[in-house]
């Protein structure tokens, strides 16, 4: 099964953090932008936005260091990593060990909660006007790095002409 | 940081600035009296049970007509400690009453594994001890099932101790913390804090007093426990300051930064200084107990701000996505400059 990941282009994104909205939304059902699993890292002073995003690790720590079993892989599914909020005690011994701080503690529901992809059908990527966040193909990831590239490439020969 | 001065403002990094002293928030206080109490408790168990095997201290009272043994309950009540402690960590889980799943993953987890070792420490410890106090003539047969209870006891004690260590050292992605160093910073704390716990409970009461020797031996192991633990404390937070560039932010934001307060009044005073001079004070006053409590107090105080120090002082590795931010930003201000 060909596996999806989320993509974020930092340079298209405009910190405008509907991303985060749309999130805590779709999760929640209340429009609380704390309560997202996405981020907006944003440095205004100098306009750099960085949406955080989890990236469902090939050697996930959370998975590692979760007491309960809680985080877990899901191979058959994307091969996502997943919080079931049934087995989570809200220890936070997950978000300490993310290097990419990415779970989250939900204060209302008292439990780590963490990026699903939606089931498929990420709103982040949905809603983001200037497609920052992308939802490709793990192989495809390379590919539109090389396209950039080479188009930078060509545009250099173009000014040397 | 900090470079020229602006209106008379310190020049700041701004990205730096924000990513730089900014330690992980999660685990606070709670955790750190957790991690105290279990320490202190497996502590105060191994050096009193090594105590119990080589001076043997009784002070048998006779309560309705029963004979109890105070010295054993002085010297082996650390596990009441660490199971004062347990409880700190279920205060601080988000869904209290699922504690028991805790113990779900322990084949990949050292949250888990520290559950069992300590649920596995308290039950045996408390056996022990009760085996040790209570009158009753069936519980004092000598036999090697006691004595290999006791080995097992000894040996989850330890592991109590280096657990407390060994489930920050798990979090791989916090440098300060992730060195075999602190596990074996936090056992000699246990050891010096247990026995320090053991001398105040038998000084407690003139009751429980152990014998003279035992009491020199106690206070001349603690005091030799104090300094092993500052040289591995130095040790720990030199090589620290070595080992990567938030590690090293770790140890200066504990050494001259926003921490230094809780590192050198809370960890270097009361931790190491005033003890060993209230020690000295009191040797040359021939063993005062005033001294000696007083030490004793403000040495189990400077165990606690050592776990807390080493606790908030945890910052994150740095991605390699706030690299590239970094990287960014000098060239846009390189850039400015230049225009």
């Amino acid at each position: 099964m060909e596996q999806k990941v989320l993509v974020v282009d930092q340079q298209k994104c405009t910190g405008c953090r509907l991303c985060e909205l749309v999130c805590s939304v779709h999760h929640t059902g209340s429009s609380n932008p704390s309560r997202a699993r996405i981020k907006v890292v944003k440095w205004e002073h100098v306009g750099i936005y960085l949406p955080m995003i989890c990236n469902h690790c090939e050697k996930a720590y959370c998975v590692e260091v979760c007491p309960t079993k809680a985080c877990h892989r899901e191979a058959d599914n994307n091969n996502r990593v997943v919080i079931d909020k049934n087995l989570c005690i809200g220890c936070r011994t997950c978000i300490v060990a993310c290097p990419f701080g990415h779970p989250f503690f939900d204060v209302q529901e008292r439990v780590t909660v963490k990026c699903d992809f939606c089931d498929g059908d990420p709103k982040c990527v949905t809603f983001c006007d200037p497609k920052a966040v992308t939802y490709v193909d793990a192989d495809m990831i390379q590919v539109a790095k090389k396209r950039e590239a080479a188009n930078k490439f060509i545009d250099s020969i173009k000014q040397l002409r | 940081m900090g470079g020229d001065t602006r209106m008379g403002t310190e020049y700041t990094h701004p990205i730096r600035n924000v990513r730089y002293l900014r330690p992980q928030k999660e685990w606070k206080e709670i955790i750190a009296i957790y991690l105290y109490l279990a320490g202190m408790g497996a502590g105060s168990y191994v050096i009193g049970t090594l105590l119990n095997w080589f001076v043997h201290p009784s002070r048998v009272l006779s309560i309705w007509g029963l004979p109890f043994d105070f010295a054993k309950a002085a010297i082996l009540w650390g596990p009441i400690l660490v199971a004062i402690g347990a409880p700190f960590l279920i205060l601080d889980l988000g869904i209290k009453r699922r504690f028991l799943y805790a113990c779900l993953n322990p084949r990949t987890s050292w949250v888990a594994r520290g559950f069992l070792i300590l649920s596995i420490f308290i039950v045996f410890g408390l056996i022990l001890l009760a085996k040790s106090v209570l009158p009753f003539e069936w519980l004092h047969a000598e036999s090697t099932f006691w004595y290999i209870a006791e080995v097992v006891t000894i040996a989850f004690a330890f592991a109590t101790a280096l657990y407390t260590g060994i489930l920050l050292k798990a979090t791989k992605s916090i440098p300060l913390w992730n060195t075999y160093l602190l596990p074996l910073l936090f056992l000699v704390s246990a050891l010096s804090t247990g026995s320090m716990a053991i001398i105040l409970s038998t000084l407690g009461t003139s009751l429980l007093s152990l014998d003279a020797t035992a009491l020199k031996i106690l206070m001349g192991g603690e005091q030799i426990l104090v300094v092993i633990e500052g040289i591995v404390l130095f040790v720990y937070l030199s090589r620290r300051y070595k080992a990567s560039e938030q590690a090293k932010d770790s140890v200066r934001l504990l050494l001259f930064g926003e921490k230094k307060l809780l590192f050198w009044g809370g960890i270097v005073l009361l931790g190491f200084i005033f003890p060993v001079v209230l020690e000295s004070i009191s040797s040359l006053s021939h063993g005062n107990p005033v001294f000696i409590f007083a030490a004793g107090i403000i040495l189990l105080c400077g165990g606690f701000f050592l776990r807390l120090g080493v606790l908030s002082a945890g910052i994150r590795e740095q991605i390699p996505m706030q690299r590239l931010m970094e990287i960014k930003y000098e060239l846009r201000t390189m850039k400015m400059k230049e225009n």
